[in-house]
């Protein structure tokens, strides 16, 4: 039902860098979704103003009588939790043009390593570029971490609303200086995420943290899909490996574990989200990302 | 199933402009495992500066998950959480 099938409404105008490398599937190198133009199409500023005024409140808001308190027991009821979870599915994966702010419509996202982020920030993304405050870390930890990137129309409305600016007064960033900044949180061990926000707007380049993003949970811990696996899958050169284990803590996944029997690493796939995070870590080439198409039994996203 | 676990913050404590201002505590936020509570503006309140909000709460979103060690009820300083 809801695998990964993304409509691409002006499908053939791709960045620079997709035209070089082929888009194999990665419907985020493509710069007619990241435009103003879609803005405009789609009548999304008004709506985007609304949904970041009451940006915390989603969750809690009772919108139809529900809201999101105690999700998971909602989602564990017999018949009841198969409706909520298709409910939910439906809301972020609309591709409908967008009418309610309240709810996450049309809010779906992929997880993609550094290079795919980079080639985001170089080619794809609209001016102005904007760090602003993760909300998800404000509201699970109450810490300000300017770690997400927003382009274009999304970062002026970002820019007048004081709680999602960064204390640093250089906020409005260069590609480069955006770059440099997703770069180090990358290195850091946090999960690179690209998001519709909603369909078919592309305007948030995300560092995730594990269990505090509001968009990663909902997949690793009730199964929905909330986020699509990466494009790539990890795999593993054991002859390589230390048995250092720096990789197993960058794994907000927990798909990296140390045999003690074999003195080495390894890797349960089905878990992986292909991240990239754990290769930071790895000086000894023991851990490289491959596209995920070439290995056929984790070909789901 | 499972008994479900309930948790309540009193919210006449903490939050919505009551004697603690969840933001400069956010002890049961930074003390939970699997970051059960969410701090959000309070409901209702939003008609006040829509744009700055002033009024935040806590209210524990992720109850499943939940593994009931009571540290978030040991760390309040206000004795304002209580799970069951
Ligand atoms: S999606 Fe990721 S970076 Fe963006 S707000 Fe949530 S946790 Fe933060
Ligand atoms: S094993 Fe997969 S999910 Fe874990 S850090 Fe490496 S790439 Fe990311
Ligand atoms: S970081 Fe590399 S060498 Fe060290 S344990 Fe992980 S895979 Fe092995
Ligand atoms: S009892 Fe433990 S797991 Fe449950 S909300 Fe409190 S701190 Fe979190
Ligand atoms: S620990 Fe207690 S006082 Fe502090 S934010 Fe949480 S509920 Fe409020």
């Amino acid at each position: 039902m809801l695998t990964a099938s993304y409509s691409r409404p002006n499908g053939d105008r791709m960045c620079e860098s997709c035209l070089k490398h082929g888009t194999a599937g990665k419907w985020y190198l493509n710069a007619e979704e990241y435009s103003n133009e879609i803005v405009e199409k789609y009548d999304l500023r008004d709506f985007l103003m609304e949904q970041y005024l009451n940006f915390e409140q989603m969750s809690v808001r009772k919108v139809n009588g529900v809201n999101a308190v105690g999700l998971g027991y909602k989602l564990q009821m017999p018949l009841i939790g198969k409706v909520v979870k298709h409910l939910a599915e439906n809301v972020l994966h609309s591709q409908n043009p967008p009418k309610n702010p309240l709810v996450a419509e049309g809010h779906i996202g992929q997880v993609i390593p550094l290079d795919d982020a980079i080639a985001i920030l170089e080619t794809c993304a609209v001016e102005p570029i904007i760090l602003k405050n993760c909300m998800c870390r404000y509201m699970s930890r109450g810490i300000k971490e300017a770690c997400c990137i927003n382009f274009g129309v999304m970062s002026d409305i970002v820019d007048k609303l004081p709680r999602f600016i960064p204390d640093d007064d250089k906020y409005f960033v260069t590609r480069k200086q955006a770059v440099e900044c997703f770069t180090k949180f990358n290195k850091r061990g946090y999960i690179g995420s690209i998001w519709y926000a909603p369909f078919p707007y592309i305007n948030n380049l995300c560092s995730c943290a594990n269990p505090e993003c509001a968009g990663i949970r909902p997949r690793v811990d009730f199964g929905m899909k909330s986020i699509y696996k990466a494009e790539y899958i990890i795999e593993t050169q054991q002859d390589n490996c230390n048995g250092c284990k720096k990789c197993v803590a960058m794994c907000q996944f927990n798909a990296i574990t140390y045999n003690l029997t074999m003195k080495k690493v390894v890797v349960d796939r089905e878990k992986c989200f292909g991240c990239g995070a754990c290769t930071h870590a790895c000086k000894d080439e023991a851990l490289y990302l491959r596209p995920r198409d070439e290995v056929p039994q984790f070909k789901e996203r | 199933m499972a008994k479900k676990t309930k948790i309540d913050v009193d919210h006449s404590v903490c939050g919505g402009g009551n004697k603690v201002d969840p933001r400069d505590c956010c002890k049961c936020l930074q003390i939970c495992e699997p970051a059960i509570f969410l701090l959000h503006q309070t409901v209702g309140a939003e008609e006040e500066d829509p744009y700055d909000p002033q009024l935040w709460s806590v209210t524990a979103l992720w109850l499943s998950l939940c593994t009931r060690c009571m540290k978030c009820v040991d760390a309040c300083p206000e004795g304002a959480i209580r799970v069951s």
